[in-house]
């Protein structure tokens, strides 16, 4: 998969689990200071990943990523 | 009678099905197996099934009296997750349920959310943090619950509450510095928790250093802020403060300091701290200067009772909390079967 498609399919689900609209995310975007979700966000966000990339992740990992953008490198470290 | 023998005994009467993930360790075993021996629970011990019977035998334990649940076992994983993927609001498909269940804690979590066990209890192999990620993932949050937390009952020598010697507390555990909203999700479980262990009617104080306004300043306005949302959210709840831990739990303080008609306030049975650093000193100087025993902490917020023993636990503690836990399960069900709705 091209980065760039990763990155839209990884926006729309940060966009489904945080209920932010999608078109407000960038790969900037922080996880703690621009969306302030709590874990159960992250955890939704976790599984979503795993259904639909075929990836496993550890949430302490995944909450560990800053942005949106760490967290897309994360998934293709995984990939 | 003590409330544990109560509780012991409530048990006895209507054995649930305990679920051990982290059946190979051995106090874990030794407490699954004395606790269905004395037939307070049926313990299914989910696992390696062949290393699980070894070591069943190896320890010198009667097998009949275990359920073993081997996960290498294709069919029942396979009916496992059919059944689970039709539940509604589970948020992992097939495939990804496949792979996590190689867990035997996932494995165990998922036979409970299609009723194949009442209890999932973990926590002595798995890090706190493993337990509550599979409960959020598996067995999910009760609706309009955003945040696992905790409760412990402590028997106070002496004490003259409400419920006699017997307090409720939290969260004492989890929830390191909840919002206003969390302090309310923590409070409304507090009282789902007592209600289906004890079947109390909750009074629920949410304590502060100020009592209904004494004191000023942002620590206050979270508690009162909690206060609010709680009886937004659940008005049917006594739900109670901001009130001074005196004022909270004895009815001559109640007196002087609460001017207001109040269902709590002097006759609390749960008190809710306003933080980790208060939650986790209040439960020690309990323990230390009022010589109390206090069991859990009770994991809440989740759709069906998870339990997180303690690492350092002896088998007595571990077994006490499985029994703790399986009659909360029971009192759940009973209290949904009540409402005529299902988990």
């Amino acid at each position: 998969m091209e980065r760039k498609e990763l990155e839209a399919q990884v926006i729309s689900m940060v966009a489904a689990s945080y209920k932010r609209d999608a078109a407000d995310l960038l790969m900037a975007t922080l996880f703690k200071e621009d969306l302030g979700g709590a874990s159960i966000q992250m955890v939704a966000l976790v599984s979503e990943i795993e259904n639909e990339l075929d990836v496993e992740l550890m949430l302490a990992d995944a909450s560990g990523c800053a942005t949106i953008g760490d967290l897309v490198g994360l998934i293709e470290g995984e990939m | 009678m003590g409330v544990l023998d109560q509780i012991y005994l409530k048990a006895k009467k209507n054995p649930g099905k305990v679920a051990f993930p982290e059946a190979m360790n051995e106090k874990m075993m030794q407490a699954a197996y004395e606790t269905g021996k004395e037939g307070y629970i049926v313990p299914v011990l989910v696992g390696d099934g062949v290393e699980i019977r070894a070591a069943v035998r190896e320890r010198g334990y009667e097998e009949d009296i275990f359920v073993i649940v081997d996960i290498h076992e294709e069919e029942y994983k396979k009916n496992l997750i059919e059944r689970y993927v039709s539940l509604p609001q589970t948020i992992l498909k097939e495939k990804a349920l496949d792979r996590r269940m190689k867990s035997p804690l996932y494995y165990a979590m998922v036979m409970q959310a299609v009723g194949e066990a009442d209890v999932t209890f973990a926590g002595i192999d798995n890090t706190t943090g493993d337990v509550l990620l599979a409960g959020q993932m598996i067995i999910g949050l009760k609706e309009g619950i955003g945040t696992v937390s905790s409760i412990g009952l402590c028997d106070i020598p002496g004490f003259q509450g409400s419920e006699g010697t017997l307090l409720a507390i939290g969260d004492s555990a989890v929830c390191t510095d909840p919002d206003a909203k969390q302090l309310a999700d923590i409070a409304i479980s507090a009282c789902d928790t007592v209600t289906a262990l004890l079947g109390w009617e909750p009074r629920c104080a949410m304590v502060s250093y100020s009592t209904l306004g004494s004191g000023q300043g942002e620590l206050v306005d979270k508690v009162v802020q909690a206060v609010k949302l709680a009886n937004e959210r659940r008005p049917e709840l006594a739900i109670d403060g901001e009130f001074q831990f005196d004022a909270a739990i004895s009815p001559a303080v109640a007196e002087k300091k609460v001017k207001r008609e109040s269902k709590v306030a002097g006759k609390a049975n749960i008190v809710i701290w306003p933080d980790l650093n208060v939650g986790n000193v209040g439960v020690k100087l309990i323990q230390q200067f009022g010589h109390a025993d206090a069991y859990g902490p009770m994991l809440q917020g989740f759709n069906k009772v998870v339990c997180d023993c303690s690492r350092g636990a002896p088998v007595s503690e571990i077994k006490g909390n499985i029994v703790i836990s399986a009659v909360r399960a029971a009192g759940s069900r009973q209290e949904e079967a009540g409402k005529g709705g299902c988990e």
